[in-house]
């Protein structure tokens, strides 16, 4: 869901790195297979070697939610364009008095081989709801205050107001909404993050924790299709350079991630497919506007100006990623305001111009804050130059941990740091979390009462295309106070072995949800 | 008297070690509590965290709940893994797998070493002998990752004799744990054949010149009964002494390349926990390294004393 909670897949690129992996358990260890066993998929999961629990309602890593989107799903789901569309919902429609009603597919069948219906769903959403279940996605059904069953296949959704985000976050992606069944968590309502019982195309096999998972294919999924793959096969792999040297010794078919400086020598190899898109994820300078030097909105304009986005992008990801004007990210193609914004364009005169008008001039000294050993502290340290080259300033770069920069960000006991998000598949999450005055994510206190208002409708408006174009405009209602520095967006990657087929890839970074329709040639 | 002495000493050292250990982790920065839980963990999440994992306890007192839990084979429970594995139950799951890769490195570095160091030393001065100590001096400067990397290109990738990545454990298939481990046992065993091979040179032409060598030679015995009864067996002394010193050594190789080539041992483990900020995991893992060193030493120790009758006596 975090920034931090990547570092660990990005920084590990080096042999050792720095990251928030974590643990592993006794084993015989991931038996890497020298041969393929026919009809088995390697889908290995690259820069995390993490899985601590299949229960959508408790996850929260991303490798946690790659296996989870293949053996649950979600009432929605996004497609190949990113569209909404149906899922496990047949339907979904506004009443007339507002509420928010899905008509299920009917014969939808559990891995246990109990049949869907609409008090699973009602289960599901109660219990990600309940402060007693601690999960950390409660933030994604926190609107609701009601859950009708009408009948068997029917469910209503009330929100004391309309909640247009609500449609993303029941979506089959990074959500923690996916439907599992009533009967199979009451069972066992402590270990079934151990043993879930899901909708999905493929059900869990075996899991041997730090190393590998299994899963086997559900003969009963709802959607039919001939000819999938029996088994799948997912190692956990913490480095990602390891994960390219097996998927190049035809140990592994798929990785879930790859290293930025290698893209463009593996797009040259005939024996393996690069996928590659701007994925949803905004990286910024966050400031303490609070605090000298920061708390001036000239000089927060001379620093964004006197930084040039494209040059950034090239050192600290290889190429790999697009300078952003703002902070909502380009594969967010509805809401995306793709005009340049002169604010966010590199000009090292204006920024000048514009550091004559602060109080602060040449000579000031700042500390950006920033972690690791990757390119997190690259980030930092480009900036820092960019900007003291451009303005004669002496901003230096703090080096420390993620969670500390995170925490001393909340704290305010900061001047500057790198920050970003990823994982967050709504614009709702990228603007009134990151700028409305009551976002919580909004830790520089920023307030706007035109752009409150604005996000407040953004809100309200289910039409994709007219909430799309209020975000669009949002952007450029705080861009001259430049709260934060938008800089740039990266891209997600996966790689395939030449004889795999059926993998789309989407910019949140999807995974095991493409296990049913990819094929081994 | 001189053995519960040094029993003693070594208490004293792991106690020592694992003070260490131990205040080295509560300096380090970040939240274990946040590491686990997510910076988005409501504050209540995480103080019940601090509370069930003792974090919220005066450093000294976890120290001494930590210590008398580890004399008692208790290192506590993983903070990172769901449902808190007891970390003992951790590290013996995984000491086979990283014991069986050490051993394999020290006897390739071994096997290795001997024949480098011997034909080098036999041929004192010749182009063999500088074709052997180049490959000790390579051996020596090159970084056991990178040539892990290198390996893998070359037997891997370029020659598919190895596989590029994964372990097949012992216990599964020994020809299959063989097969898997020889890459990452190579390049752990590398630099310290290198090494080796040096001292085994340096100690057998020492040994060939001291005064007993040549009286033995002039009483007309054959010179290869010189060699591996008089000059090889001295010569052993210094060799072993080196192996035992080079096991450090051997488990920070072994952390590194579990790493790379994705051995489920307790050098991956080590990794993994630090990247979790799992004290009671990186805590275990460092006392079971400093046991398993101080473990080596004492065993060197001993050997060296049955090859070298004079030490006995000490």
């Amino acid at each position: 869901m975090t920034e931090a909670s990547h570092v660990a897949g990005i920084s590990r690129r080096g042999v050792l790195g720095a990251g928030a992996g974590l643990g592993v358990l006794a084993g015989s260890g991931w038996s890497g297979p020298a041969l393929a066993a026919p009809g088995v998929l390697r889908a290995a999961i690259t820069g995390y070697n993490v899985v601590n629990t299949l229960d959508p309602a408790a996850a929260a890593l991303i490798p946690e939610f790659y296996v989870i989107w293949g053996l649950y799903n979600g009432l929605l789901k996004f497609d190949s364009q990113m569209q909404l569309v149906p899922e496990l919902a047949e339907s979904y429609r506004v009443t007339d008095d507002g509420a928010l009603e899905f008509k299920l597919r009917s014969g939808v069948k559990f891995h246990d081989g109990s049949v869907l219906t609409a008090d699973d769903v009602k289960f599901t959403l109660e219990r990600l709801m309940d402060e007693a279940t601690r999960s950390p996605n409660r933030s994604k059904v926190s609107a609701l205050s009601a859950i009708e069953v009408p009948d068997p296949l029917t469910v209503r959704l009330r929100t004391a107001e309309p909640f247009a985000p609500l449609l993303t976050f029941l979506t089959n992606a990074r959500t923690g909404t996916q439907i599992l069944s009533r009967k199979a968590v009451q069972a066992d309502p402590a270990g079934y993050g151990r043993k879930p019982i899901g909708t999905g195309a493929y059900r869990l096999r075996a899991w041997e924790p730090g190393q590998a998972l299994k899963l086997s294919l559900f003969e009963d999924y709802f959607i039919p299709g001939r000819n999938r793959i029996p088994e799948i096969e997912i190692p956990l792999i913490a480095e990602e350079s390891s994960g390219v040297t097996a998927l190049m010794g035809k140990q592994i078919d798929l990785t879930s991630t790859a290293p930025f400086a290698d893209i463009p020598t593996l797009e040259r190899r005939p024996d393996i497919k690069v996928l590659k898109q701007p994925g949803l994820n905004t990286r910024f300078l966050q400031l303490n506007t609070r605090k000298p030097p920061f708390d001036d909105v000239h000089f927060r304009r001379a620093v964004s100006l006197a930084i040039n986005r494209d040059v950034l992008v090239r050192i600290v990801l290889f190429g790999e990623g697009v300078a952003t004007p703002a902070l909502i990210p380009p594969s967010l193609t509805a809401s995306y305001d793709a005009t340049p914004k002169p604010l966010t364009t590199f000009n090292a005169e204006r920024a000048r111009a514009e550091l004559a008008k602060s109080k602060y001039g040449a000579g000031t000294t700042g500390a950006i804050l920033t972690w690791g050993s990757g390119w997190w502290k690259r980030f930092g340290e480009v900036v820092a130059a960019q900007v003291n080259q451009v303005l004669g300033t002496n901003l230096t770069v703090e080096v420390t941990e993620a969670n500390t920069v995170f925490s001393r960000i909340r704290a305010g006991d900061y001047q500057a740091g790198t920050w970003g998000w990823l994982g967050m598949i709504d614009p709702d999450e990228y603007s009134y979390d990151l700028l409305h005055s009551s976002g919580w994510r909004n830790f520089a206190g920023y307030a706007n009462p035109a752009l409150d208002t604005l996000l407040i409708q953004a809100r309200r408006e289910l039409d994709p295309a007219r909430r799309g174009a209020l975000y669009k405009q949002s952007e450029h209602l705080w861009i001259e106070d430049m709260p934060v520095i938008p800089l740039f967006c990266s891209n997600v990657h996966n790689l395939l072995a030449s004889n795999v087929t059926g993998f789309t890839q989407l910019p949140y970074s999807n995974f095991g949800d493409q296990f049913a329709t990819m094929a081994i040639g | 008297m001189a053995a519960s002495r040094r029993a003693a000493v070594l208490l004293l050292t792991v106690l020592a070690g694992a003070m260490v250990v131990f205040f080295a982790m509560k300096a380090a920065p970040g939240d274990p509590a946040l590491s686990a839980l997510g910076e988005n963990a409501r504050p209540e999440l995480v103080a019940a965290f601090r509370r069930l994992h003792n974090l919220d306890l005066p450093v000294g007192e976890q120290f001494a709940t930590w210590i008398s839990g580890a004399l008692r084979g208790d290192f506590g429970r993983s903070l990172t893994l769901a449902g808190g594995v007891p970390v003992g139950q951790l590290i013996a799951g995984r000491l086979p797998v990283t014991a069986f890769i050490g051993l394999y490195a020290l006897i390739l570095a071994g096997v290795i070493s001997m024949i480098v160091g011997t034909v080098a030393a036999l041929s004192r001065g010749t182009a063999l002998d500088t074709l052997m100590t180049s490959f000790a001096v390579l051996g020596v400067s090159m970084p056991d990752f990178w040539l892990g990397y290198v390996l893998v290109f070359f037997l891997a990738l370029n020659l598919p004799i190895f596989p590029s990545y994964g372990f097949v454990s012992p216990s599964d298939s020994l020809p299959g744990a063989l097969l898997s481990g020889f890459l990452p046992a190579l390049a752990i065993a590398a630099p310290m054949a290198a090494v080796f091979s040096r001292v085994l040179r340096a100690a057998l032409l020492e040994v060939m010149h001291r005064p007993y060598v040549q009286v033995q030679r002039s009483l007309g015995l054959s010179s290869s009964f010189v060699f591996l009864h008089t000059i090889f067996r001295n010569a052993l002394i210094p060799y072993v002494t080196i192996i035992g010193l080079q096991v450090r050594y051997l488990l920070g190789g072994v952390v590194v390349i579990e790493r790379v080539f994705g051995i489920p041992g307790i050098g991956s483990l080590m990794v993994d926990g630090a990247f979790g900020r799992d004290y009671p995991v990186i805590q275990a893992c460092a006392l079971t390294f400093l046991v398993i060193v101080l473990g080596t030493n004492l065993l060197v120790d001993l050997l060296c004393a049955r090859l070298d009758p004079k030490a006995r006596g000490r």
